[in-house]
């Protein structure tokens, strides 16, 4: 048992980590050792300095705010089991055997070939013949993909392959979760002006969700319309103080967004986090730099109006 | 007969030897709880949402404990609180009892907390003190009870300075840092337990740890 030993096993002393027999050892060199009994009282006074400041107790308040909020959205929640039991846990097996990396490729890739091959199908299966063999004209909003293109050499014709979408419909009440989900996905389409309009519109008011949020969050950094964005800025205003991703999203529009009233907006609504760090430096930024004069007064007017924590 | 009476005298008559009475009725309040434990999750698999609140009655303060701690702030310690126990609810069915639900749940809650801590390193936040939900600073040595606070200012106030330099020391360390230090030195866990909820080994916690106090040491040395 020597000095290195003890500077190795110092923290597991402190912390009642080592075996009996490693601690009998370690107290018995500690005594004979002034150099390793200084080191180890030193060691113990860090340990009770740090404990100057305990763990708060929760107050019952908050616990109970807390259970409440989750007694609340349990209600809402769906649990991804109750199949299960009857269900193979493939996704459990894969980690227990840690091929996952490798299994999840060859699902994407089985997942993948099984829906070409599906919308292939379907597509041939609905593809109308002209009785001289002609094409009807296919709408581009419904190709889903280029499978082949064959050149004849004699005759130059060309003979393409290609899968087409096949039109379903939904119905539902905007608490469907099937509903949402393909709200969420109108909220992106690129083709489609005014189903990205609706669909945002209407998930805006559960904004409460988050998936539903982090879908207003992606329509305010990319819809092209600023009406949109502004909507969205208003959906999102009561998640600022609590969400980091609803107040980073806020910082990126109040920072590059190319309207200015979506810029004002995003500021406005920043004002009650101002003591963030983040938000601090993005407004110093602006207060110093924007080529905007009203984005540059409204900065400097936020952070005459924050406290100085540092 | 009561069950638990059964396991005692099974216990004293198979050794011959006497078991303390106390340990006994400790052994033999675990094993029940662990059998309460049991058919309540198995209860809570099969979507029965009581159930499953009962199971997050029994480690909820804890989690809120250990979240308001590490974040310092009600806020941000009730969304963790939140996310955990509804993520735990969403996917209790891929419980196989191979841990128990106390190591399981707290791996969903150190992931969670590692995750802010992540974000908050990446924000610079130090986060001095706890804030409460309205976003008001609730100083941590105010809740500190000492009868002798008010006869002794400059101890007080040496005690808070004291407080906002581990509170930077605290800050300097990387989140998995921060996260074991916590666990090990807050919550008071073993560094097995500290292991299976980080999903790494024993030696893995006990080198972060030892990583972790000597940052903490170095940087409260060079504070004075």
């Amino acid at each position: 048992m020597n000095c290195n030993w003890i500077k190795e096993n110092l923290v597991l002393y402190i912390y009642e980590e080592l075996a009996d027999d490693a601690r009998y050892e370690f107290e018995h060199h500690a005594q004979q050792c002034l150099a390793c009994k200084r080191e180890v009282e030193s060691a113990l006074d860090f340990k009770s300095a740090l404990s100057i400041q305990p763990v708060p107790e929760i107050a019952p308040n908050l616990l109970t705010a807390s259970r409440m909020k989750l007694q609340a959205a349990l209600e809402e929640t769906e649990q991804s089991q109750g199949w299960n039991r009857f269900i193979f846990d493939f996704a459990g097996w894969m980690q227990e055997i840690k091929l996952a990396p490798a299994l999840v490729v060859a699902l994407l890739m089985a997942g993948f070939a099984g829906g070409a091959l599906t919308s292939y199908r379907l597509g041939m299966a609905r593809q109308p013949q002209g009785a001289t063999g002609q094409q009807p004209p296919v709408s581009a909003a419904s190709i889903a993909g280029i499978d082949s293109i064959v050149q004849d050499n004699t005759s130059k014709r060309l003979v393409i392959k290609y899968n087409t979408l096949a039109s379903q419909t939904a119905e539902g009440t905007s608490e469907d979760p099937q509903i949402q989900r393909l709200l969420v996905m109108g909220s992106s389409d690129p083709n489609h002006a005014d189903v990205r309009k609706l669909s945002i519109d209407l998930l805006a008011a559960r904004s409460a969700d988050t998936e539903i949020r982090e879908a207003l969050i992606n329509a305010l950094r990319t819809d092209g319309d600023a009406v949109v964005r502004l909507n969205v800025l208003e959906s999102l205003k009561s998640f600022v103080r609590n969400d980091v991703h609803v107040r980073d999203a806020l910082v990126e529009a109040m920072m590059r967004d190319v309207n200015l009233g979506v810029r004002s907006k995003a500021l406005s609504l920043l004002f009650s986090v101002r003591a963030d760090t983040s938000v601090r430096e993005a407004l110093k930024v602006l207060a110093q730099q924007d080529k905007d004069d009203f984005i540059r007064s409204e900065a400097k007017r936020v952070l005459a109006n924050t406290p100085n924590l540092d | 007969m009561p069950a638990g009476t059964a396991v005692i005298r099974g216990a004293v008559g198979a050794s011959g030897q006497k078991i303390n009475s106390h340990l006994a009725g400790a052994m033999v309040s675990q094993a029940l709880g662990r059998i309460n434990d049991s058919d309540l999750i198995r209860a809570a698999q099969r979507g029965d949402r009581v159930a499953f609140e009962t199971l997050v009655r029994q480690y909820d303060q804890a989690v809120l404990r250990l979240a308001l701690h590490l974040t310092g702030s009600e806020a941000d310690a009730q969304d963790i609180y939140q996310e955990a126990f509804l993520k735990a609810y969403r996917h209790i069915g891929n419980f196989r009892f191979e841990c128990s639900f106390y190591t399981w749940i707290y791996r969903i809650v150190t992931n969670l907390c590692l995750d802010h801590l992540r974000k908050r390193q990446t924000r610079k936040e130090d986060a001095p003190v706890i804030t409460d939900s309205a976003g008001q600073e609730i100083d941590l040595l105010d809740r500190i009870s000492d009868d002798r606070a008010m006869a002794n200012p400059e101890r007080d106030l040496m005690a808070r300075e004291l407080g906002a330099k581990i509170n930077l020391a605290l800050g300097r360390l990387t989140p998995r840092e921060r996260m074991v230090f916590e666990l090990k030195h807050y919550q008071g866990l073993r560094l097995r337990t500290i292991g299976e909820m980080l999903n790494t080994t024993e030696e893995t916690a006990k080198n972060t740890l030892f990583r972790a106090t000597q940052k903490l040491r170095n940087a409260l040395v060079a504070m004075r």
